[in-house]
């Protein structure tokens, strides 16, 4: 049987399921880069306090500790695996793909969470109970713990994006797909923004210490460290962008926006900015001001690099093997995997897709439209809403009243042949064309599928004589 | 759903180690993951009824679970990644395909969790002197316990839906009009997530002998409250037990016809016979019950029992998914990675647990000591070498990460 194994899709007409994944996923770096850089604050903090016999700082680690508590621990905690929740249901195949490859890796960090969730309680709960040394090596055991969860997923996240290893596809094996300049590029920049985060958040309990003096002390390291870690984060921005493969340079140089250079710009601008202002009068920093930094550096840092690193991967979803809907779109020999490009073009989605409805496998005129929705659904709509809103919406790549006949020439000429940079190469059957354009055109044109159902024979190339095609 | 089509659907990676080790991870993980939530809706239920109540005991009580419930939330989420992690690995069509069609409930098990566990905290913030004034906002802990319930049935569903892949169609495509909103429960089984909730109130049962016995190694010398506490443990044990069993065999007597004959098969009957010791067990210790490590051991006779609850669970998917539809999960391809094998179970059986070891260590005894806590040699040793060994992972994963990548 030719069969490709392609999920259920979920489509959500609202936003698109990718914003969806998108505000879980910046949510979750928020809480979980906090949490690691927090934690080696506390390392710090904690060894200095118990060294230099100072209680304050103690105190300050069991207030910023149930406060890191509840929005690093339970809020990141919850939002990591809801990572896996959202693109479970958005992109199954794609999280399939980081699982089977690197389960064993996922599986160590959940040591190191394990480890983690019980060191934290530890800091806040036993501090000032434990001797000094004693806590000093909790703290330094947690700090290196947090530091090690961050190790463990940055492979991972960089395989999203391209194997470590060119060397992957033939060879396979976890090393290779895990570990690469693209890896460590990612890694060192994760690490410099851990620090300006937590420096900024860092505020927000910072600022409701009540000794003054230990309060402007606090927050001018905080504020030398989010400044430095920013300046580092930005400036090994270049490394990163020459990690990356070619067709990433080429999709970055025609679809990020123009503003996004400059924007970037403006963002470290306004937090050196923002750290210098509490470096020189750290008395501005309440924690109304820390919160609206932290929301600041959410909106205005993360989501726009998270954008470039989900927008340059496309029209790949993981591994560079494995398009954005689903579909396997070169062979991975060193992993035994096949291209399943040659199935769909032997057969079509209508004979491969294990989830298509029986009655929609022969395409008529009376079914065309709904056979076009459920191929839409499945090879367009994880990039492109099929309604007027969310994610890119496939009527605007069209012009209005746009033809069947164009579109469907459009759809052999530029999907089938996979001659459109961005996109995945999508062969359709004639047949299968002909349905989605139907349904395409349907989106600006609702009469188009009428006449077309009535069986308008100017409606197609093949219904004309070769006098009207000429 | 024909058995080629469920295989088809198998991620063509494989996975780096023989399926049966990720079955075997994922039935233990699932257990540990599984008795936490036991003990955060099991301490929460008392912390509810204690917070309503007038009598100290309670109050006492309330105040000690809503602590419990605290840590017992943060352990279940954590514990949970690990089988939520080992699922993928080998029944991927299944999970997957589950999830799909409830994608809404996906997401907002994520939306719900976040906002139980915020009830949970602000309830906890709010009554700092819950044993000796009268609870404040007491609708938060409740909500909280509401939701971890809704939140516990999504799972649920989600589990029972893997199970019909028979549906999936129908669920997906009713009418062959393709419905793919995800904004649909589409199929659960009242009798089988009551069982796993009711099991909460022996677990609990369980639970406050261990916390008796922490509270006799502390010097607690109220032994009114300790009385108290035995008596309410072994009551919720006993009635606990009685319910769980009667669900068990209603669950068991509404299978579907083609794994009928699994009611009457030795899983059923271990996992009665499992529940039966696990709440008889603090009787039949009798006074060891009050003497040594004797009185924390209904706690590892009742994670053991949880793990047999957790194979039966296992053995029902197994019955159905390659009894009733083929699918053999111990036949998923193999791509042996024997790097990352290795890696994780030094990780997780020498690292982790000398540093779990070493930390719980730490906590206990500070917990039982008078004023500042100061390790002995050998705890201090076990300490630096949990340091050490943490040190360590982290130099290897630099060695081999910059070997591969720039050597």
């Amino acid at each position: 049987m030719d069969l490709i194994g392609l999920y259920p899709t979920w489509y959500e007409p609202g936003i698109g399921s990718g914003w969806v994944i998108g505000i879980i996923a910046t949510i979750h770096v928020l809480f979980s880069h906090t949490a690691v850089g927090a934690a080696i604050l506390f390392g710090v903090l904690a060894w200095i306090g118990a060294r230099d016999n100072r209680p304050e700082l103690i105190e300050f680690i069991r207030k910023y500790g149930l406060f890191l508590l509840v929005f690093s621990y339970i809020l990141g905690s919850i939002t990591g695996p809801g990572i896996w929740y959202s693109t479970t249901v958005g992109s199954p195949r794609g999280i399939s793909a980081l699982i089977h490859n690197f389960v064993w890796k996922w599986a160590t960090e959940w040591v190191f969470f394990v480890i983690e969730v019980v060191g934290v309680y530890m800091l806040v709960y036993l501090a000032g109970k434990l001797d000094r040394f004693t806590y000093m090596k909790v703290a330094a055991i947690f700090a290196v713990t947090s530091y090690a969860t961050m190790l463990a997923i940055v492979g991972i996240l960089s395989f999203m994006m391209m194997p470590g290893m060119e060397e992957w596809k033939t060879e396979g094996g976890y090393l290779l797909g895990f570990y690469g300049d693209n890896t460590f590029a990612q890694l060192m920049i994760r690490t410099a923004f851990m620090f300006t985060m937590t420096a900024v958040v860092g505020g927000i309990v910072a600022a409701g210490l009540k000794d003054e003096a230990f309060k402007k002390w606090l927050l001018r390291r905080l504020a030398v460290v989010g400044a430095l870690s920013a300046v580092i984060g930005i400036s090994l921005y270049p490394w990163y962008m020459n990690s990356l493969p070619e067709i990433a340079h080429l999709v970055a140089e025609n679809r990020m926006p123009d503003y996004f250079t400059p924007s970037i710009l403006i963002v470290l601008g306004a937090m050196l900015a923002y750290f210098a202002a509490t470096l020189i009068k750290p008395k501005i920093v309440t924690a109304t001001v820390a919160g609206i930094a932290t929301l600041a550096i959410l909106v205005l840092g993360l989501w726009p690099g998270e954008t470039i690193r989900e927008s340059v991967r496309k029209p790949y979803i993981a591994g560079q093997y494995i398009y954005s809907n689903q579909v396997i779109g070169h062979d991975v020999p060193g992993m035994g995997v096949k291209s399943e490009i040659p199935t769909l073009e032997k057969v079509g989605f209508k004979h491969a897709h294990i989830f298509w409805p029986e009655e929609q496998r022969e395409i008529r005129r009376d079914n065309a439209a709904e056979v076009g929705r459920t191929l839409a659904i499945t090879a367009c709509a994880n990039c492109h809403s099929l309604s007027d809103t969310g994610i890119r919406p496939l009527k605007n790549y069209f012009p209005e009243k746009a033809d069947i006949e164009g579109i469907k020439t459009y759809l052999h000429g530029a999907l089938s042949t996979g001659n459109t940079m961005y996109m995945p190469r999508i062969p359709l059957k004639d047949d299968e064309a002909e349905a989605l354009a139907v349904f395409i055109a349907g989106l600006t044109d609702p009469e188009a599928v009428k006449r077309y159902e009535a069986g308008d024979k100017t409606a197609l190339l093949e219904n004309r004589s070769d006098e009207e095609v000429k | 759903m024909d058995t080629a089509m469920l295989y088809a659907l198998r991620d063509p990676l494989g996975i780096p180690a023989h399926p049966v080790i990720f079955l075997i991870l994922g039935v233990a993980t699932w257990a540990l993951h599984i008795a936490a939530v036991h003990v955060l809706l099991g301490s929460s239920f008392l912390a509810i009824r204690g917070a309503f109540s007038g009598n100290d005991h309670w109050r006492r009580l309330a105040a000690a679970m809503v602590n419990t419930a605290k840590v017992a939330v943060s352990v279940a989420i954590v514990l949970g990644v690990a089988p939520l992690l080992f699922v993928q690995v080998i029944y991927d069509p299944f999970w997957y395909t589950s999830n799909v069609l409830s994608a809404w409930w996906v997401i907002g098990f994520i939306v719900i969790l976040i906002v139980a566990t915020l009830a949970l905290f602000i309830f906890y913030a709010l009554n700092y002197e819950l044993r000796t004034k009268k609870a404040r906002c007491p609708g938060s802990m409740i909500a909280a316990t509401l939701l971890f319930l809704v939140v516990g049935f999504i799972m649920h569903a989600l589990s029972v839906q893997m199970l019909e892949p028979d549906q999936w169609m129908e669920w997906y495509a009713p009418n062959g009009v393709i419905d793919a909103s995800g904004r649909s429960i589409h199929s659960w089984n009242p009798w089988r997530f009551a069982f796993f909730i009711v099991l909460s109130f022996p677990v609990i049962g369980i639970w406050l002998f261990g916390y008796r016995r922490y509270l006799q190694g502390a010097g607690d010398e109220d032994q009114g409250y300790l009385d108290f506490l035995k008596r309410l443990g072994t009551r919720l044990g006993a009635i606990g037990t009685i319910v769980s069993l009667i669900l068990l065999v209603i669950w068991m007597r509404g299978l579907p016809e083609d794994i009928a004959g699994f009611a009457t098969g030795p899983w059923p009957i271990a996992t009665a016979v499992a529940l039966i010791i696990v709440a008889a067990y603090p009787m039949l210790l009798g006074r060891r019950l009050d003497q040594g490590l004797w009185g924390y051991t209904p706690i590892l006779v009742a994670t053991l029992g949880t793990i047999v609850v957790a194979a039966m669970r296992e053995a029902i998917r197994w019955a159905t998914l390659f009894g009733v539809h083929g699918y053999n999960a111990l036949d998923y391809k193999i791509a042996m990675d024997w790097y990352s094998t290795g890696l994780f179970f030094i990780t997780f059986i020498v690292m982790g647990g000398t540093v779990l070891s070493y930390l719980i260590t730490v906590a206990w005894q500070a917990g039982q000591t008078e004023g500042t806590y100061t390790p002995s040699r050998t705890v201090n040793r076990m300490g630096t070498l949990s340091l050490a060994l943490v040190v360590i992972w982290v130099v290897q994963y630099f060695g081999f990460g910059l070997w591969t990548a720039y050597a």
